[in-house]
């Protein structure tokens, strides 16, 4: 996998770059800043732009302004967002463009399960930060549909919209796949979400539920 | 022109003056003459001389003072006619009481006539030329030539008419003796006197319409002539009425009377034209009125009683008298308050109204309909001064706010004047209103007077609202200034602190890796950079610490100014009381320390500083002294706001003593209660 890195601050910029060398991706460019950064994409072609929200220079959204303008340019370049803290709103509307992932900066230190949702993003899956997730699910004070799923198929809901697949999900409770595809359906019936087997449209349909339920 | 006009009208009123003692010196020396009908015998005489002093002294001040008013020449002619007429008039008298007579006698005693009845024509004239010297308008100039002809209508008859002399003089005779037109003469001198009589109705009339569209001082000076006149004609119309029944004997005291009238009539133009305590005026009149019908009331009152009384009890006099004198006495004070206040209402309607107008508002204040600062609209509508403005004085920061609590600033091109309003001799509030005209007592201070209360009234809430928006802002900018602060925090956190920390997370993550794929020399290395990371990552810490109440607090204001003292790099003496206070109150008395500490150190050149924290009447009194430059109340500027706020939000106050080279002061006192 070939990767670009838009970070300020050099300490987390080289420490990013060799994180995804110890993993065994190539670090095709690092830049300090936004700019140019859609022209950094055109010339590099990588499967993955990682960038920091906050940039100069006025330190506010650069980040996510410039993670637009790649996914407008170039759709098919996963955009993986950083971030020093969560805003729920404005990480679903990007995670709704596919090939996206927001999470927060500390998820780094997690090394496989970042480089897994790195990855995951640059082939065209999402990545949304268990912390929004967590937000949306309300903390378990949902009311309905939500307070009917059982414990385990709450946890597999929250992998669901992470943007996990089935085997990423078997993987990280460690349970066979056919368990996940299970609870996978009874979560999808009891929401009355129609299942859908593209990865993506299932995170968004399960995103789409959680808005609208949050917003009751 | 206007020296020539002054010198004209002192010549013509010197003149005037020499013909009035000339006529009471040949008066004097035929006092006790005795001709038939001799009107300006003794009272009459004397009277007359007056009159014609009164007009030509009033048409030379009136020169004098207003040069160009047509009134002035008016009144100095119709004076000097009056007393030339007059001396001539002694003059014959004097001649017909001497035995032997006098050169001249009889020129003189035809001249008198055609030289002083003009002037009755040239009175009518100048009441149509008050006060202004013009006339009303164009169309009145028929009127002005009505009194013109009327003028030559009652002087040249009478010069041609031949025969015998009016009286006294009949026994003399029109020396140029025209035969045949005695009685045109007569006729056209009749028709000249109607036309005079109609001139003066004009004139009167002139001075009613100019009244009606006039305001403010011409009002003034209307009224004022028009009720002088009005008595005067009632008066001499009663006085010349007593011809008829009466044509005969004590003729001298009927036309000195008028004589009299007129003087006063010249004396009340002269009043008005130039505007000498013309407003003063009012007062008298008004005065004049209660007190003449007052006793005009009370002589009925004690007739009535005493003919009653009389008649029930007998003729004993003493208890009539002592009856009658009892009823009067009991009526005095209650009649003479309805007369006042009839008068008030008759005289000063406006005045009188006004005052209504406030007392009534004052009744809507107290049964809670109004607000008191509805004042300010009710004086601009009293007044018909919609520019008027009042402005509340505030004691405690003195200072003059508008009754929206803004604090009002002085423009210089502001023409309005100011009258201050004082409560208890204490200033309350200051109205800017149009320059008020001479009417005294001032209408304006009358009616502030008035509605002194809802001023003050209105001034409190002023001071209050102030004092609510301050309070209301200071927490405005405490909650703001705590925002700000916490985001500062917050933002130092995440970009600071917490990447430090990810990024040493990730060194470590490399470490590991580098310790896994054999090669420990290099991990070595990582783990070194990871630990001056942290160490860097400590001192950020550190940093973002700084502006938070400082943990030595937590052990008393006393150990916590004590290391503020040790880490300052000049000597500080610290005097604190060990005594503990809430803990809102240690951190403000803190900061005031510090922020006083930090400006000593940073702009002062302060050599040495003391901080004190001493309890003193209820108040903890922090105070931060140096030995510096002073000049700092500009300087210290936004912190020391902020500082203001930290302070007044709990109900202290913040002093800065700092003049130029004499050190500075900062001093803070907060009610820590007893």
């Amino acid at each position: 996998m070939r990767v670009v890195i838009a970070e300020d601050q050099v300490l987390l910029r080289e420490g990013l770059g060799r994180l995804f060398a110890d993993g065994g991706h190539e670090v095709a460019a690092s830049r300090g800043d936004a700019r140019n950064l859609v022209a950094t994409v055109a010339g590099h072609r990588p499967d993955l732009v990682v960038v920091d929200i906050r940039m100069p220079p006025t330190f506010t959204d650069e980040g996510a302004r410039a993670a637009y303008e790649i996914k407008r340019s170039h759709p098919h370049v996963g955009v993986l967002v950083l971030s020093q803290h969560i805003e729920t709103s404005h990480a679903i509307e990007l995670v709704t463009l596919g090939g996206f992932g927001y999470l927060l900066k500390d998820r780094v230190l997690a090394v496989d399960e970042f480089l897994d949702a790195a990855e995951r993003v640059a082939r065209g899956g999402s990545a949304l930060d268990p912390q929004v997730v967590g937000r949306l699910l309300g903390n378990g004070r949902h009311a309905g549909a939500l307070a009917e799923l059982s414990d385990r198929e709450r946890e597999v809901l929250e992998l669901m919209a992470e943007g996990l697949t089935n085997a990423g999900i078997a993987e990280r409770l460690v349970v066979s796949e056919r368990t996940v595809e299970t609870h996978v359906r009874n979560v999808l019936t009891k929401l009355d979400i129609p299942d859908s087997h593209n990865g993506h449209r299932r995170v968004l349909a399960v995103l789409a539920h959680l808005r609208a339920t949050q917003i009751q | 022109m206007t020296y020539r006009a002054r010198f004209g009208a002192a010549v013509v009123w010197a003149i005037t003056v020499a013909a009035a003692i000339g006529s009471i010196v040949l008066l004097a020396m035929s006092w006790d003459r005795a001709l038939t009908d001799d009107l300006f015998s003794g009272f009459g005489g004397v009277s007359f001389a007056a009159m014609s002093v009164a007009f030509a002294s009033t048409g030379a001040i009136i020169t004098a003072r207003v040069v160009d008013n047509a009134v002035g020449r008016l009144f100095l002619l119709i004076g000097l006619l009056l007393g030339v007429g007059l001396l001539l008039y002694q003059y014959a008298a004097y001649g017909l009481a001497r035995p032997g007579g006098v050169p001249a006698m009889a020129t003189a005693a035809w001249l008198v006539n055609p030289v002083s009845q003009p002037s009755a024509a040239l009175i009518g004239l100048s009441l149509m030329l008050f006060p202004d010297g013009r006339l009303a308008s164009p169309r009145w100039r028929w009127a002005a030539v009505l009194c013109s002809v009327a003028a030559v209508l009652v002087s040249v008859p009478s010069l041609l008419e031949p025969g015998s002399i009016p009286a006294p003089f009949a026994s003399l005779s029109n020396p140029l003796d025209i035969d045949g037109i005695r009685n045109v003469m007569i006729v056209a001198g009749m028709f000249g006197w109607v036309l005079a009589v109609v001139g003066m109705g004009l004139g009167a009339t002139s001075l009613a319409l100019r009244l009606r569209r006039s305001h403010d001082e011409v009002r003034q000076q209307l009224k004022l002539v028009l009720a002088v006149g009005a008595v005067v004609t009632a008066v001499t119309t009663l006085d010349m009425l007593t011809w008829l029944p009466w044509p005969h004997g004590g003729l001298s005291v009927r036309i000195g009377i008028v004589g009299l009238l007129l003087t006063a009539f010249a004396v009340a133009v002269g009043v008005a034209v130039t505007r000498y305590r013309l407003y003063d005026v009012d007062v008298a009149i008004e005065r004049s009125a209660v007190y003449g019908v007052l006793t005009f009331l009370l002589a009925a009152a004690y007739a009535v009683t005493a003919v009653a009384l009389g008649a029930a009890v007998g003729s004993d006099s003493r208890w009539v008298a002592a009856g009658a004198t009892l009823v009067v006495a009991v009526a005095f004070r209650p009649l003479r308050a309805a007369l006042q206040d009839l008068v008030d209402r008759r005289f000063s309607r406006a005045r009188y109204e006004a005052i209504q107008r406030v007392s009534e508002f004052l009744e809507r204040l107290r049964a809670g309909q109004s607000a008191p600062e509805e004042i300010e609209p009710l004086l601009r509508e009293l007044l018909s001064d919609p520019d008027l403005e009042l402005r509340f004085f505030l004691p405690e920061s003195q200072v003059y706010v508008d009754t929206a609590g803004k604090q009002a600033r002085d423009d210089r091109g502001d023409a309005r004047e100011r009258t201050p309003v004082l409560r208890a001799g204490a200033p309350v509030a200051m109205v800017l209103h149009r320059p008020t005209g001479p009417e005294r007592p001032d209408p304006l201070v009358t009616l502030v007077e008035a509605g002194g209360l809802a001023i003050e009234i209105a001034r409190l809430r002023v001071e209050l609202r102030r004092q609510l928006a301050e309070v209301r802002a200071s927490r405005a900018r405490i909650v703001a200034a705590g925002n700000a602060e916490r985001r500062r925090i917050e933002r130092d956190l995440h970009d600071g602190a917490q990447q430090r920390l990810v990024s040493i997370g990730l060194r470590l993550r490399h470490a590991q890796h580098q310790l896994g794929s054999g090669q420990p020399a290099h991990a070595d290395e990582t783990l070194d950079e990871a630990v001056t990371e942290l160490t860097v990552a400590i001192d950020e810490l550190r940093e973002l610490a700084h502006g938070l109440p400082p943990a030595q607090l937590d052990a008393g204001l006393d150990p916590a100014l004590r290391e503020l003292a040790v880490r300052a790099p000049l000597p500080v003496q610290v005097q604190t009381t060990p005594e503990r206070f809430s803990v809102g109150l240690e951190a403000a008395a803190y900061f005031v320390a510090c922020e006083g500490l930090t400006n000593a150190i940073k702009y002062s050149g302060a050599t040495a500083v003391v901080v004190s924290a001493q309890r003193s009447n209820g108040h903890l009194i922090v105070r931060v002294s140096d030995d510096g430059v002073g000049g700092a109340v500009d300087r210290l500027g936004g912190g020391l706001r902020g500082l203001h706020d930290r302070v007044a939000a709990y109900g202290g106050s913040l002093h800065v003593e700092s003049a130029p080279y004499s050190g500075t002061i900062l001093t803070a006192e907060l009610p820590c209660g007893s």
